[in-house]
Order: C-alpha cells, then structure tokens, then sequence
C-alpha cells in the first residue's frame, strides 16, 4: 500500500499539521483532523472496506459520502459506522464488518459459487420440509450470516444523551448555497432560523467546485456568521418532518454529548437537501474501482486523496466533466472519456478486488484500475414525502421533482431544479424570504390564538404569493442500465436480474418487489438504489417510469441511535414523605404504579399479627384523595357512586364504589363529610388520576350547572392508618381536641383535629383491617413530626409499622376486595357482592341502565370467600378453579394467603354461580397441577363477619 | 408443466439455477368477471385466508377477492408478525391455537418457506399485579393445552441474556410468562402463499380495484342499506360487481366498508406504529414483550431488531409515524437492554389498527343479508389469519357461523357479552 | 406531534392533552333502552375526515373541550359546539 496523498489543494479540507492515529483491522495508520475515517484510510492506500451482505465480493468506495453502502465499519463498540462520513478521531479503533475471519480471507464468498441458486426470494421456496429443520438448522445458519456491525450488548451502557427543544421560524435543512441564502434572507426578513448542515462544514458542492464556487462558498459563509438571528449546525441532520411541522434534528460535534436529539417546532421548513448522485448499472459495478463522479471529486478535492491511477469516465453531465479535469490536475491518467450524451456506453468492468478493465459500448475494452461513472441524480425527497408530497418522474431531466406541498413546507436548490451558483442561491434567497413571511403570520395568528397572552401590538404580516422565478430543469439523458446486468442494491446484494425476475413472479409493483427482493430495505434506505429499481422495473413492464411511482420514504432520513431518541431517561417515582422512614427502618420497597412504598419491615405476618394483638401504622399515602367543595357535591357523589350521598351527614364517612359506563367496577373508596360543602373522596391507589380526571369531565361536560371545585390532594396529605385494637389507646395521648370515645367518634365517622400539635389533621374510623382503627390525613410537611410522635408514644403500647403485604392479610382476613385485583376488566356490580350497595332507583348514575341489566342476570360469577379443605396449602393467586373431573373452567382464586390469626389458607375467588353457595365443594388446581379441594365460605371474610372488633 | 401448481422445491431451485429458466408467475393479473359468488373486500391475510379456504375446504371457487391498492399492503404487510395463543380466555386461547397448528404445516400446506420460527415468547412483569395477570394466563394455558408458564428472573436471562433483571431498575423484571411455542413468521410469506394457493384453486386477485360502495336492498336505511336488506354487489373503481355474499376484510379501513352496508361498527381506527434498527450481529433469541413498558421486539435473521408497541393514543387514519413513538420506544428498550443504545434506528412506519373495546374480533353473518364481517383485527390479527380465513369459508359455506368464532359474534355488543381479552392483548399482539 | 389549540392555554403540544375521542350524545339512563345505550357505549361513526372530539387540557388548565379533527390528514378547526 503506498501513500495516494496529493500535494496541497485549494479547498481541503484536512490540517496537514496534525496526525491523528487509529487501527483498521488492528493495524495503524494515521490521517489528519478533517479526514472522514474512508478518506484516512483511502490516503494510505486502502482499497478494500467492506464485503457484500450475501456473496461477500470485496467492496471499495462507489461514493465517498454518508450514503456510501460500502463504507460501513465498525468503531470500538459503534457498528454500522459512516466512515465516508464520520470524521477521523484519535484513537479510533475501526474495523471491517462484514467478513469473517478477515476482510481478506473471507470464507463467505463460498456463497458466489452458490450464487445462482440464491436468485430473489430462493428461501421461499426450500427449506419446507422437514419443518424442523428449518427453524433448527436452516434458520442459525441464516442468522449467522446477518451483516452489520457488533453491538456490544454485555458491557454497553445507556450513556449520556440530551434532548432540545426549538421553536425557529425557519428551518432551513442543507447548507449547500441554496440552504445558505435561504437562511441569509430569512433572517434579513426577520424570522429567527435554524441552519441544519449534515456535513461538518456548510457549502454543500461548492465545497469541491473550483475557485469561483469557493470564493462564493467564503462570503456566504461570512454573512451567514455574521447575521444575527442564525443558528449553524453543522454535523447534525434533519432526520423527520412530521405533522403540523414538527422537525426532528440530530446534532453531532455537541461538545458535551455524543449526539443530541433537538425536537423543532418549526413556522417554515425549508427543504434543501440537494442531489443524491446515482450509482450505474452494469456488470462488475461493485469492484472496488468503480467510483461516482462525486466520489473522485470529494477525494481529490477535499481530502486530497488520488483515487486511482487510469481512469476511465463515463459522462452524462457536467459533473463528470469535472470530474475529468479534477482526475486530471491530481495526476490521474483519464485514458477515456465516454459520453453518454452522445450514445456511449460502458458494459462491463473486470477485476478481482480491484478494476483492471473496462468494456465499452462499442467494444473495446481498456485497461484502467478507476471506472468513474456520472449518470445522474436522484433527488432526496424523504422530507417532502413526509410532508404529504408525491414526487414526479420529469422524463426530461431524468430525476423527480416536488409536486404539491403544504404552504409551510418550502424546496429550493438542487431537488427543485437546475441552475448556476448564483440562480441557486437567488432562488434560495427568495425561498428564505417566502418562507420567513408565512412563518411570521404563523407566529402572530399563535399568539392571537392564546387567549393568556399578551395580545401582539403590530398587525399580522401581509400574505405574499408564491412568485418565485422557479429553477429550470436542464435535460439530462436517462442513464439508468447498461446493457448488461449488475447491482441495483450494494447493501442489500440485489441485482437487475434479481429484479427482473421478481417482476415475472408476479411481483410487479415497486412495494411487492421490494418486499420480496428486499431492495432498498438496506440502511441506506434507498438513497441511491430506489430510482434504479424502479427503472428496472419499468423496463420489465415497458411502462414510463413516471407510471411506476416510487416506494414511500419513512422516517428517519438517516438511522439515528436509540441512545439518542431516548435522551436521558426521565422515569420518575413517587414517595410519600415519610418514605425515608421506612427506608431507614428497614422497610422492603415494593414498586406500585408510580408509587414506591414498603412492602414489608421484615416479617409481614408478625406485623399482621401485631395489628390484631397491638397497634400498627401504615403508610397509606398513595391513596387517592380529592378534595371536594360547592353546593353539589352530594349530587356529584349521587352521579359517581352507586349508592345513594345525598342523607350524608357532616361528621360521617361512607364507602362508596364506582362503575364505569358500562357497568364494569372501576373504582372504590370512602368519602367524608367535613363540613357542610365540603368533603374529602379517597380513590384507589391506581385510580387517583384517573377518577379525578372523570369527575372533571362529568362537572364539565354533562353537568356544568353543578357548582363544585375539585382539588386532589393525593400528595398533599400523608395518610397514616392506625390499627389494631390499641390504636385509640395511643391517640388518646395524641390528639388534643377530638373526643375518641366510642360514643362521640364512632365507626365510620370523621373529625377534624390536633394530632401532636399539627392542626386541621382529618381523622376518620374505618376498617380495612378489620380492626379498631383510624386513618390520619396530616399535612404532609408535618407527617414525618405525626409518625414519629405516633410511634414514640405508643412503645409501651407495642406499636409498630406494617407494610403492604401485612395489610393484604389483614384485609383478605377480612374479606374486602381489591378493585383489579379480586374484580376484572368485565366484573360488573353483582360479581363484587354490591347488591346491598347498589341503588337503582336513582335518576341517574354512571352506568345505571347496566347496573339495572346486571341484576337481571343469574350468570355472572360470584365472588365468595374460599378455604382450602387442607389449610396448610395456600393455591398460588390465579390459580384456576375447575371441574371435578374435566379441565372445564369454573372460576379462579383471586387472592390468597396464610392467615396468622386462623393459622390456615384463605382465599377470595370468582366463581361460576352454581358454585356460589356457602359451603360448596370446589376443585382447585394448583400452579404444580395437583387438585385439591376447597369450601365456599358464608361470608368473604373469614375474620370476625360480623364486624365486632372494628365497632368497638 | 402447467402454470398453476408449480411446485417449488430444493431441486427445483437447483434446475432453475443450471438453466436460469424463469420461473413462472405466483399469481395472475385475471380478466374480471361482472358477477361472483363472493366477494371480499381486503387482500390482506384475512381475505386471501377466506378465498383460499373457500376454494379449498369448500369447493366455492367463483371468488373475487378485491383491493384498492396491492395484497399484503394493510396490516398484513405492516405487522411485527408475532404469532402465539398464551389468550386469557378459553374462547382466545382455542381461537388462536387452531391458528398456531395451520401455520405449524403451512410452509408444506401452501409449499412455501413462510420461515416460522418459533423461538419462545416472553412477556415480562414488572409489578406483582402484572405477575399475577401473567399466572392467570398460565394457568388458563395449561387447562388447553398450551405450552405456557411463569418463570423467574435468573430463567429469563438464561432465554435472554441481553435482558436486564437487576432488581434495582425502574422497571425491574420480576418473571415473565413464557411461551416455547410462541415466535415470529415472514409476514409477506404467509399473504403470498395464501394469494398464490387462492390463485391456483382459480380466485380472482383483483389488486388495484377500490371499493366505494356496497350495493343493498331492502334495508331499514338510506339506499336499501342497513338492518333487514341483503346485498347485492359492490361498486369498485372498475364498475359494479354483483354478488349475494359480501366479506369486510379490511381491518383499519372496516368501518369505513361497514356503514357503507349501513352496519355500524364498535371499532375505532388507531394507527400502531413499529421500526427496525439497521443490522447487527444477532444476540437476542426471543420475542420480548412488556406490557407496562408498552415495547416488544425481536431479532429478524437479517439481523435487524423489530420493535412495536401500543396503539397511537389518538384515533386516525394516518400512517405517517410519529417522533414521540420512536423517543418512546428507545427509551423503554433501553430499560430493558441498555447495552444497546448504540444501535440505530433505520425506519419507522405504521399501520391501522381496528380496535373494538374487549380487544376481540367482530366475526359472521350481520343485520344485512349476504354482508359478513371479518374484523376488529387490532394489534393482534395477524397470527388469526388463517383460522380466521379457515372459519369465515366454513361460516360462508355452511350458513351457520362456525363454533369457534360464537363468541366474537357482532350481536355480543348488544347483549353485553363482551369478551375478557382486554388484560392479555394490549400489548402482546 | 400534532398542536392541539386549548381555548385557555392556547396552541399546545398534544402530549400535554388527553384525546378523548369522538363526541357521542349520551342517551338519558332513565329513559334509555338498552340497545340505545349500548350504541351509545359501543358504536362509533370512526370516520375518514372531519370528526368532533373531546380533548383534555391535561397538564394545561385542565379544561375539556371540542375541536373537529379531521382523521385523514391531522387538521384541527374550531368545533361549533365548543
Ligand atoms: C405495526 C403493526 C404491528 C402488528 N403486529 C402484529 C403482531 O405482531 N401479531 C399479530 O397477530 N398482529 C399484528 N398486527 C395486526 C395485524 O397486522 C392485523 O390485524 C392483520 O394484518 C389484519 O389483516 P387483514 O387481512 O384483516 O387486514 P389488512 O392486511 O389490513 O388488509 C385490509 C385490506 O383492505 C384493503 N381495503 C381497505 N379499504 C378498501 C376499499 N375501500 N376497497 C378495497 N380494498 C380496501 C386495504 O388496501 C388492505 O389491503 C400488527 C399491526 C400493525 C399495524
Ligand atoms: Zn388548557
């Protein structure tokens, strides 16, 4: 390998005073800032970098540029790397990724010599029998052979990633002399503009031209640096245009963060992305040799890189007349200049890892070691079809061209057409200054729109109409296919023929060729390859290729990094005030919903038995609580609840369950009265925002003549369950000024009060637990000041936290269900035991007439109370009740645990009705699959029925 | 060597590569006929999988099955293509069982590779609730017969090392229900081998040919439509085609079909969105799901990483993909795996999805005479498509709805019968 | 991301609001029949194009309003019941 350095070139883009070092393969090299790690690597006489995905043929650089399909590698723990377009670092380590054991020696080109049977869509039509071969044995060595780089999965971590947010007037994407006066005259008409350039450095192919380009290239570059209200970025892409003008921008060369994703909403889009050139097909068209005109050009000219000895060119366009002149003044030997213009051809290249000859038209065949084809354009039109546009096929100018967009999306530049320099950048001017004035009527009618805002003092800007001068489109010949065949998609190894032949399958529209070839599927993503197909396509068909239409591009423009998308993950908890308690008095968390909370102290079934014997305190914050004020709220409760609000009186609280319109449990909980109009809803843990936000809608909505003001107050109020049969012993030494006796303070009612000085705490008795208890909703700022005061104070009464899991004993002891857990996606009121509850006579409640149809039915299942017949055994929750003698379902426990205070299993189950009777023998089967049987109990609790301990 | 029944083979793939002979069309480009005995609206898996077992199981082979744009290119073409029957329900789990053994010999029943790989499907729990659901679904599984069971942690980075089980994550992996039988198949495979065997038994594949009315008469509404009517053809782009049995097979676009009969639907149409990663070297051997992560995803043997989730939140018809779903996706996936947040994502795309509100499909005869339904598909159609095609010929043929589809009749709205999916299907597709 | 206008707060990014769905008048239970309820509770009209529907200014002011939506291509205008 040897040096193909050039001397010094007027716009490189490389510091020769530096050197960077890096390993390709394991091996060193260097290279200087500025080089792409192709550019580095092709300097020092590289001439292989990748290998095909399915016949593993060596495969050199064909465009130098991000979209190169044989320039992707792998860097450190990167994969699938853009060495034509990612800049050189020191230290990099690089190498290939296709090919194994080594890029040289690879033992995938054994499939070359299989080549012909693998035709399109070949692994459709074997591998059917036996059927287990195919997944067994076919299939891992299918895997086996997947391309693509390595991700580093074991040791990988998430990384640091940021997100932005931007709201420019105009987004201007390319910053090539189009994007560039655009920017400039949007910012003159007073927008505020974001410049998105994917390249490290603006100018687009002015950065390759010769002395003019680059002097114009410098005084845009100057004004655009020195116009206020401009924002370069460079090294970042404009990846997706999404509805209502929401732009997502990758930016690279952050100096903080790998990449960062900048979310945009944008007044104006201006699309400018210029041309993709379009590889040729032909036999031998991925030898390593065979370049683009843009390919050479870059080389030579940015990097100063000598591309090849003897060149050979073929030219449809002024781009390959460059390329000549270029090849020429870095030394390169141009033996022929073909000029597809005028009818010639080229048919064929030969050479192994390297051309050696080339085969024209009319038959001659020379020796050369550079084939440089410039056959035309595609225009990247992704953005536009984002945008809802269907580009058009001009047979003219041989490439598509915007057909309608909406008014905020604008196109100037190469992909709207032809011109010199300067009829591009005056084209861009006028776009920029279109696309500021509707992006400033935007901005006013926004602000006009909020009704909060400071209305705008100036009148909206005058609308202007579309009088751009449009660009023309300069003829250029068709130059699709030679008259031989060749590759179509070099990432995906697809060739004319295998197009060819799906067509004659029947696969002779471009979405099922695609999918059955998978042409274009390749991360490219069909920059360079779809127009090809299509023309193959429509020669099979005889049709124009205007006829044939295109595949539709999706987002992302180029592949962006999950890293990236997921920015720094913000998966927030939520914890009570007292959580750090709990955690450092050994609580066990558990997560619940958003919630983390303790599950248990260490022994939930002592705590349990603690709260029977003693007194516990539970951390029941996460219950749901909205405060509820105005004259209606009994009507509101009336409307929610199934049960009847409106004999409530101030003092007293009341459980209350809630159905949805049709008629599923959906919620449940008790609200008090504290006062006249004013009350205090407890939701269920997981339904806190949801009921809150159903209120809403019914106040809003369905009776906005009501007046009540809903506030949730979840977080606000700690809530601390005291339980156990000496919980009113150890308020008694608490709270000032209630009366705790009995009499004055009974079951199901509240107070409001002084808990260890902390006023205005809301206490009311109930039982969950089925004890004696109190549950204290104190402002949460003095919680930590109650808790503690609480546990302190009630040492000598044996007071002790319990977490969740004591709690689900205690209330599975005492039979109350679990909205979700105990009832289901269908449960209707009946199931859940609400007959009692439920009141029909109502003129209106969520879900009534369900409610009304629900009691009519004698088939829904029942909840029941369920022992065990051996009481050591507790059947795993879920665990499904059956037949006797069949698998035929009948039900299912619900829930289930040992109950310290029986000593024996217990459960809650759903099931059949026939089965619902007190005292009816059930067959479970447990998870093991053993059966045992289990008895139906009277009541669903299997603690105290009658209620005894808690009304005391 | 006739065109029709050309059989592919290991030594047919060898003959074409020596005589690089071409090989003959899977479907034909047919003449229309004015008249049919059916008529199906939809070339997506549902319809082909009727046509081809109307013809096959049944003998009807005067069938057009009609679409506006190519086969395969709703849904069917859109899908991440997992197949599994872990349902909640028994009425579920028979349902998509029988689906799961037609596509076990499809490859051989329709001589084509669909490449169905089942490599074990896990849906993972996060909270105890979630396992809770998961042992349900076990055990409902096991009673039929299915391959299914909750596994711990350590047994689930065993199937899956990429997975992060430290307990300590936000999302820990506290088990997961886990399928064997489970897994993924070549999407586009199994709609061209059900339009090629269709096309073989002589039903017309009218592609390109959109539906714009239903013609009725008799009915209570406008036009002869709705309850009481009977149909009597189709309006298409290319003229009316008569027919006394109509099929909507048109997932997303079903309501749109339907009130064209006058026949309301409990559907919404919500896009649900997928993307593929560029290519890596394979690491990871299952489908994952997470239901409270709303993620799911699997390595193709192409080497890319699949990934879907839950329905658009908002309802539309729109297939242009959003910014937020991808920010969504990766996040999430990297909770789950954040070695790989180095990979990149290459495409992202969307599909309509006909959402009925117990997550179960809309199946048989409807209120109007001759009109049959085959929809309310969601996120989940794909792996019923072919018992779905094998019991919507037999409701056709036979005029009784077939056993397995009672429970998904359209009447169940009405009478309140709705089925329980919903827990088992939100995001398990 | 679609813009979601609230008549409070103005243009908002719709992952401030909640959707939900398309208005349906709700038949008074008291004098409903069932099938008319479950119509209401089932049925949709799910068309392709204009659509009236519900939003929730969720992390906004928390007002629910009407816009009409068209399905097909994520146009808002004003709805005229709001
Ligand atoms: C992103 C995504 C991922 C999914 N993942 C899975 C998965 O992993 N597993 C799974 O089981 N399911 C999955 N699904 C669901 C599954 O894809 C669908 O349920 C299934 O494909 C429906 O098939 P179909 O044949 O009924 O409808 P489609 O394939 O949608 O076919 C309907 C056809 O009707 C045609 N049509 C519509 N209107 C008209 C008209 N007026 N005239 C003529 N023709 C018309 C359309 O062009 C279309 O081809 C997924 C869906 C999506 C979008
Ligand atoms: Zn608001």
């Amino acid at each position: 390998m040897s040096s193909q350095r050039l001397p010094t070139r007027a716009g490189e883009l490389i510091d020769r005073s530096t050197s960077l070092s890096f390993t390709w393969n394991g091996r060193s090299f260097s290279g200087h800032e500025g080089d792409t790690i192709a550019s580095a690597l092709a300097a020092a006489g590289v001439e292989v970098f990748s290998r095909g995905m399915k016949y593993h043929r060596r495969r050199g650089i064909l465009t130098a540029d991000h979209w190169d399909p044989n320039l992707s590698v792998q860097v450190g723990d990167e994969p699938n790397v853009r060495a034509g377009s990612r800049r050189l670092v020191d230290g990099m380590q690089v190498s290939a990724q296709n090919a194994w054991p080594s890029l040289r020696w690879d033992l995938g080109t054994a499939n070359q010599l299989v080549g012909r049977f693998l035709s399109a869509g070949f692994y459709y039509k074997t591998f059917m029998r036996p059927q287990f071969l195919w997944h067994n044995l076919y299939q891992r060595i299918l895997r086996k052979f997947a391309p693509g780089g390595r991700v580093h999965w074991k040791t990988g971590t998430h990384g640091d990633y940021d997100k932005r947010y931007a709201h420019p007037d105009v987004l201007v994407a390319g910053g090539g002399p189009a994007g560039m006066a655009a920017a400039l005259s949007a910012a003159e008409a007073g927008a505020s503009v974001m410049l998105v350039e994917q390249e490290p450095e603006l100018g687009g192919h002015l950065r390759w031209g010769g002395p003019d380009d680059l002097t114009v290239l410098a005084d845009l570059r100057e004004a655009l640096y020195s116009t206020p209200g401009i924002e370069v970025l460079c090294d970042s892409i404009v990846t997706g245009r999404y509805d209502h003008n929401w732009v997502a921008v990758m930016q690279r060369s952050h100096p903080v963060v790998p990449e960062r994703l900048i979310k945009a909403r944008v007044g104006s889009l201006v699309v400018a992305p210029g041309l993709v050139e379009r590889p040729y097909v032909f036999a031998g068209n991925d030898i390593p040799g065979v370049m683009l005109a843009g390919a050479v050009r870059r080389l030579i000219n940015l990097w100063a890189v000598k591309p090849g000895s003897r060149a050979v060119v073929l030219s449809a366009n002024a781009e390959g007349d460059a390329a000549v002149a270029d090849l020429e003044s870095a030394g390169v030997a141009v033996i022929a200049v073909l000029d597809a213009r005028a009818g010639e051809d080229i048919v064929q290249v030969r050479g192994r890892g390297r051309v050696a000859s080339v085969q024209t038209g009319d038959g001659r065949t020379l020796k050369a070691d550079l084939l440089v084809t410039a056959t035309g354009w595609s225009a990247p039109t992704s953005l536009l079809n984002m945008a809802g546009d269907r580009p058009v096929y001009d047979k003219v100018a041989a490439r598509y061209f915007p057909q309608s967009l909406p008014d905020n999306v604008l196109a100037t530049g190469g992909i709207e057409g032809d011109g010199s320099t300067a009829e591009l950048a005056a084209h861009g001017r006028e776009t920029g200054a279109l696309a500021a004035q509707r992006a400033l009527r935007l901005r006013h009618e926004r602000r006009t729109q909020t009704a909060r805002s400071v209305r705008p003092e100036s009148t909206p800007p005058a609308s202007v109409p579309d009088n751009r001068i449009p660009l023309r489109r300069s003829p250029h010949p068709e130059c699709y296919r030679s008259t031989t065949h060749g590759l179509v998609d070099y990432s995906e190894d697809i060739s004319s023929k295998d197009l060819i032949q799906a067509a004659g399958e029947g696969f002779d529209s471009i979405e099922l060729m695609k999918r059955y070839t998978t042409v274009t599927m390749g991360p490219g993503q069909g920059k360079l390859e779809t127009v090809n197909a299509a023309a193959v396509l429509a020669e099979v068909r005889a049709l124009d290729l205007a006829d044939i239409g295109t595949t539709v591009w999706r987002p992302p423009f180029s592949p962006v990094s999950l890293g990236a998308l997921a920015g720094r993950i913000f998966e927030p908890v939520r914890r009570s005030a007292l959580q750090d308690w709990h955690e450092a008095n050994g609580a066990t968390n558990l997560l619940a919903g958003q919630w983390v909370r303790p599950d248990h102290y260490g022994d939930p079934m002592a705590e349990a038995t603690n709260v029977r014997e003693n007194v516990g305190l539970i951390d029941v914050t996460p219950l749901g609580k909205l405060d509820l004020r105005g004259p209606d709220v009994a009507n509101l409760l009336n409307l929610v609840y199934v049960n009847r609000w409106q004999k409530l009186e101030v003092g007293r609280v009341r459980y209350g369950a809630m159905v949805t319109e049709d008629g599923v449990v959906s919620d449940d909980g008790v609200t008090g009265r504290l006062a006249d109009d004013h009350y205090l809803m407890t939701t269920t843990s997981s339904g806190a925002g949801a009921v809150w936000e159903m209120l809403e809608d019914w106040l809003q909505t369905y009776r906005p003549d009501w007046e009540v003001h809903v506030t949730p107050v979840t977080g606000g109020l700690t809530s601390i369950n005291v339980a156990g049969p000496r919980s009113r012993d150890l308020l008694e030494r608490l709270v000032e000024d209630v009366d705790l006796s009995a009499d004055a303070f009974p079951y199901f009612s509240v107070r409001t009060g002084t808990v260890s000085g902390v006023q205005d705490c809301i206490i009311w008795r109930i039982g969950f637990t089925g004890e004696l208890s109190y549950e204290i909703h104190v402002p949460s700022g003095y919680s930590l000041h109650v808790w503690e005061s609480l546990v302190s104070s009630g040492s000598d009464l044996g007071v002790a936290p319990f977490g969740i899991e004591a709690q689900r004993i205690l209330r599975l002891e005492k039979g109350h269900y679990i909205v979700g857990q105990d009832t289901d996606g269908l449960s209707k009121a009946p199931t859940a035991g609400l007959g009692g509850l439920v009141k029909l006579d109502k003129a209106d409640t969520i879900g009534l007439p369900e409610l009304r149809a629900a009691f009519e039915r004698t088939d829904l299942p029942v909840l029941v109370g369920l022992q065990p017949d051996d009481p050591t055994i507790v059947p795993e929750e879920a665990c499904q009740i059956v037949a006797a003698g069949s698998n035929e379902i009948l039900g299912r426990v619900t829930s289930s645990r040992m109950s310290p205070t029986l000593e024996r299993s217990i459960c809650l189950a759903q099931v059949d009705p026939s089965l619902a009777s007190a005292g009816t023998s059930v067959t479970v089967k447990l998870v093991d699959g053993r059966r045992i049987t289990a008895t139906v109990q009277e009541h669903h609790a299997h603690v105290d029925p009658e209620g005894a301990r808690q009304r005391v | 060597m006739s065109r029709h029944g050309y059989k592919y083979s290991a030594g047919r793939l060898l003959r074409h590569g020596l005589t690089r002979d071409a090989w003959p069309r899977m479907w034909r480009r047919p003449e229309r006929r004015d008249s049919y005995d059916v008529v199906i609206i939809g070339g997506g898996l549902h319809g082909l999988a009727t046509a081809y077992y109307l013809a096959q199981n049944h003998g009807i082979t005067n069938v057009a099955v009609v679409d506006k744009g190519y086969i395969g290119g709703g849904g069917s073409g859109r899908n991440t293509a997992i197949v599994r029957s872990n349902y909640l329900t028994p009425e579920g789990v028979a349902f998509y069982d029988r689906s799961l053994h037609l596509y076990n010999t499809m490859a051989t029943d329709l001589n084509l590779n669909v490449m169905l790989s089942r490599r074990g499907h896990l849906t993972l729990a996060h909270t105890d609730s979630a396992l809770r659901t998961m042992n349900w679904r076990a055990e409902v599984n096991k009673l039929l017969d299915i391959d299914s069971a909750v596994i711990g942690p350590a047994e689930v980075k065993r199937l899956t090392p990429s997975l992060d089980v430290s307990p300590d994550t936000r999302y820990p992996i506290l088990g997961a229900l886990y399928h064997p039988p489970g897994g993924i198949v070549r999407h586009d495979a199994v709609v061209w081998g059900y339009a090629r065997a269709a096309d073989h038994l002589g039903v017309h594949l009218l592609q390109e040919t959109e539906v714009f009315d239903i013609i009725c008469d008799g009915g209570d509404g406008p036009d002869g439509k709705g309850s009481g009517g009977r149909v009597t053809g189709v309006r298409t782009s290319y003229g009316d085609i008569g027919s006394p049995v109509v099929v909507n097979c048109t997932a997303g676009w079903a309501s749109l079909i339907s009130n064209m009969a006058g026949v309301p639907l409990a559907i919404t149409t919500h896009p649900l969105q997928a993307a593929v990663t560029e290519p890596c070297k394979v690491f990871l051997p299952t489908v994952v799901v997470s239901g409270s992560l709303h993620v799911y995803v699997s390595q193709t043997d192409r080497g890319e990483l699949v990934f879907g989730a839950s329905v658009d939140p908002v309802g539309s018809y729109r297939v242009n993909g959003t910014l937020e779903f991808t920010e969504e996706l990766a996040g999430h996936v990297l909770e789950l795996m954040p070695g790989i947040s180095k990979m990149r994502l290459m495409r992202q795309w969307s599909g309509l999805c006909d959402m009925t509100p117990d997550y179960s499909p809309i199946m048989g005869y409807t209120s109007v005479e001759g009109y049959l339904v085959d929809v309310g598909w969601g996120t989940y159609g794909f792996k019923a498509g072919p018992v779905a095609g094998e019991t919507m010929a037999e409701t056709i043929a036979t005029g009784r709805a077939a056993d397995l589809i009672a429970p998904f009749t359209i009447d169940r709205f009405t009478a309140g019968d709705l089925v329980g999916e919903k827990g088992a299907a939100a995001v398990g597709h | 991301m679609i813009v979601v206008p609230c008549p409070n707060c103005g243009p908002r990014n719709s992952s401030d609001l909640r959707n939900a769905g398309e208005v349906v008048a709700r038949p008074d239970p008291a004098t409903t029949s069932l099938t008319e309820w479950r119509s209401y509770l089932y049925l949709r009209e799910n068309p392709a194009g204009w659509v009236t529907e519900t939003w929730y200014c969720r992390s906004g002011c928390r007002r629910y309003f009407t816009i009409e939506r068209n399905t097909s291509t994520n146009e808002i205008r004003e709805s005229e019941s709001s």
